[in-house]
């Protein structure tokens, strides 16, 4: 059946790893997302599981069968590709029915299933048309016909709405989600937008450089980021991280300090930390009464507004020499602090603001090895031990 | 002042009025280069259109003068004989030789097609160390001249070449008027271009639609015939025609690996020899069995041509 399973795969490219001891199980009829930034690796991991590349090390199962060395068309997967790839020579009709053509069904059974699919992906009566006569999103969903025609049972999606516009990729994201309750099969989906991926899966399996950093649902990705990469890859915008030390007060840095008794959440007094909070948890201080377990009042000066409609994220300067410049994904930069506020809520450029944080969603991070201390300072006696481990046994 | 000094006045002074109609031409050139390159391309164009075309007048002004009047001929035939394209095929059967010719090039060009697509699918598509050396062999080889290679291959065709193995000594077979000992070579030596032409087509087929064809249940083999194939169709058409042509007009071969009857193989180039016999030189029916000869592939380059112009790799991809 649809199962998919990673033993220790890896890739090697001459000297260049792209995938690193990737271990991966995926239940039947799962929604899995491959997500990380470009390069990670995450599309050779899909092209292993396809067939398309033999990986160098490690095993590959797909239901209970071992897959490694089998051609891609011995091994019941369909694919989407990022570019579509309708074959341009053939019409939407012949295009859907490529593979059944080449498995020798008879001629009704093919109608009666190309039929059926493109009625499910909503293409009835453009059978005779070329690839060329189409729009991006018909194309897509072409693509889409082809690959549900043979009924497999996996499938492999790569990148596949990336080449359509934003409103068509929204509402694409729908239908997808639609079609995989409807035919309950495993879905591998490769994509670089978090968005994506936070959305459409049942579990989120975040990559970077060739290696599984974290498989999990999404809200738990989010919210117990396993260390501080996929902390800083998940969610948009990204968090915010300030590098400090532990000391016995709690977590000291040159201009944010929570306050926490070290002990009672497992970390050493000394060690370096990188302390994590999302945009949405720093509020001003008019909101203290939003947040139940605030942090010290924080001093700073408002720089940049970027007004989003339903939200204002506002660039905060802790220090006079700062520069507005959040760029890097999982930058540290000590001396400015992204915040979401409520659009109603009067702020301006260049203003004296003062600023809290809610200490149950801060996040620790070891500095050095990247991984995730604790996640919320006051509700540790539940955060500490689940995540924990967890980060424990996914690296 | 003029007196002293003709030369500086006239030209000085009177520079428009003595100027004749190709110094006013240079001139307007001067001004609007444009018009240089214009009547640059006309000249051109008329300089090879009758370095091509009038060859085939020629040809056409000996077919129809009676052979009796062919003596210091002028640009017009003296007479208008057209039963001479009836009677070239009843003189010697000219029908035959030009099938021999198409069943020639046909098999070399499918042996050529065939070997070129698996290769160029190798060079375009794959990559592996020793590529470029390969490549550059291809390409040494096929500028070895063809005849350094008619006496060794004729020897072998010809069944005088043994081998011996211990007490067993095999000799070659004797291939003599069959069309093997042509079409071999043939292939050999015209597959070269061909492999060049497709690694180029074949190279730019994406990836993607490989993988496709892949995922979809076909070998690298299917994917190749199937899609990546039928999308460099102008260069497939490109090579194929090429080679067809190069086969159709081969001389040293043709002539050598047959004993020039229709029966034996022999190609169109001898059946035109054919038509000399040891009293007279019938040059009417050469040059109307040469007309006949270049029809078919002349037809053969203006279909192609709109084959090759046609690109049908429009709107492949999405990227």
């Amino acid at each position: 059946m649809g199962d998919v399973k990673l033993e220790h795969v890896s890739k090697h490219y001459g000297d260049v790893t792209a995938v690193d001891d990737m271990n991966l199980e995926i239940q039947d009829g799962e929604f899995i997302c491959l997500v990380g930034p470009s390069g990670c690796g995450k599309s050779t991991t899909m092209e292993m599981i396809a067939g398309l590349t033999i990986p160098s090390e490690g095993e590959v199962f797909i239901g209970d069968r071992e897959v490694t060395n089998l051609p891609p068309k011995d091994r019941g997967v369909a694919m989407v590709f990022q570019n579509i790839a309708l074959f341009p020579h053939m019409n939407v009709y012949d295009n859907i029915s490529f593979g059944l053509r080449l498995r020798n069904y008879d001629k009704e059974e093919i109608q009666r299933r190309v039929e059926r699919a493109a009625d499910v992906v909503q293409l009835e009566g453009m059978l005779e048309r070329m690839p060329d006569e189409m729009s991006g999103g018909q194309r897509q969903r072409v693509a889409i016909a082809r690959a549900i025609v043979r009924n497999p049972g996996v499938f492999l999606m790569d990148e596949p709405l990336a080449n359509l516009d934003a409103k068509l990729r929204v509402h694409m994201r729908t239908e997808l989600q639609r079609l995989h309750k409807e035919l309950d099969t495993t879905i591998i989906y490769v994509t670089h937008d978090q968005a994506e991926a936070m959305t459409m899966s049942d579990r989120i399996a975040v990559i970077d450089s060739g290696r599984l950093q974290q498989i999990d649902p999404p809200l738990v990705c989010y919210n117990e980021p396993a260390n501080l990469f996929v902390a800083g890859f998940i969610g948009s915008p990204s968090m915010n991280f300030l590098d400090g030390e532990v000391t016995d007060y709690g977590f000291e840095s040159t201009y944010i300090n929570v306050e926490f008794d070290p002990a009672e959440i497992g970390v050493e007094v000394g060690t370096d930390v990188t302390m994590g909070i999302r945009p949405e948890d720093v509020y001003l201080i008019e909101d203290e009464r939003q947040v139940a377990n605030p942090s010290h009042q924080i001093d700073a000066m408002t720089d940049v507004l970027e007004p989003m409609g339903d939200e204002i994220f506002v660039y905060l300067k802790l220090s006079e020499e700062a520069h507005a410049d959040l760029e890097d994904a999982t930058g540290v930069i000590n001396d400015q602090l992204l915040m979401s506020v409520s659009p109603d809520t009067d702020v301006e450029e260049d203003e004296d603001v003062t600023v809290i944080l809610d200490r149950t969603r801060v996040h620790l991070f070891d500095t050095e090895t990247g991984k995730a201390l604790s996640h919320g300072i006051e509700s540790m006696v539940q955060a500490s031990g689940a995540p924990g481990t967890e980060a424990e046994s996914d690296d | 002042m003029s007196n002293e000094n003709p030369g500086i006045g006239l030209g000085a002074d009177d520079a428009e009025m003595k100027r004749g109609p190709l110094g006013r031409w240079v001139n307007t050139a001067i001004k609007n280069p444009d018009r240089a390159y214009r009547s640059m391309f006309y000249v051109a164009m008329v300089f090879f259109l009758v370095t091509t075309l009038f060859p085939f007048y020629w040809l056409l002004v000996l077919a129809l003068t009676p052979n009796n009047l062919i003596s210091n001929m002028g640009l017009l035939p003296k007479g208008f004989n057209l039963t001479v394209f009836i009677e070239m095929f009843q003189r010697v059967p000219f029908h035959w030789y030009m099938f021999n010719s198409f069943v020639l090039g046909i098999t070399t060009t499918v042996l050529v097609l065939l070997i070129a697509s698996l290769a160029g699918y190798v060079f375009g598509r794959l990559r592996f160390p020793g590529k470029g050396i390969l490549m550059l062999g291809i390409l040494a080889i096929s500028y070895f001249p063809p005849a350094a290679f008619l006496i060794p291959l004729f020897e072998l065709f010809t069944g005088n070449t043994a081998i011996s193995i211990g007490s067993v000594t095999v000799s070659s077979p004797d291939l003599f008027n069959t069309p093997a000992p042509m079409v071999f070579p043939f292939s050999a030596l015209f597959l070269p271009l061909s492999i060049f032409i497709l690694t180029t087509f074949y190279g730019q087929i994406p990836d993607g639609l490989e993988d496709a064809a892949r995922v979809e249940g076909t070998t690298r083999l299917g994917a190749l015939f199937r899609v990546i194939v039928p999308l460099s169709a102008p260069g497939v058409a490109t090579a194929g025609v090429l080679t067809f042509i190069s086969v159709y007009n081969e001389f040293f071969f043709s002539f050598l690996m047959n004993n020039g009857e229709a029966g034996s193989w022999a190609p169109i180039v001898a059946g035109i020899l054919k038509y000399q016999g040891q009293f007279d030189t019938p040059f009417n029916l050469m040059a109307a069995a040469s007309i006949v000869g270049v029809l078919p592939v002349a037809i053969l380059v203006i279909i192609a041509q709109e084959r090759i112009v046609s690109g049908l790799t429009a709107g492949a991809l999405k990227e």
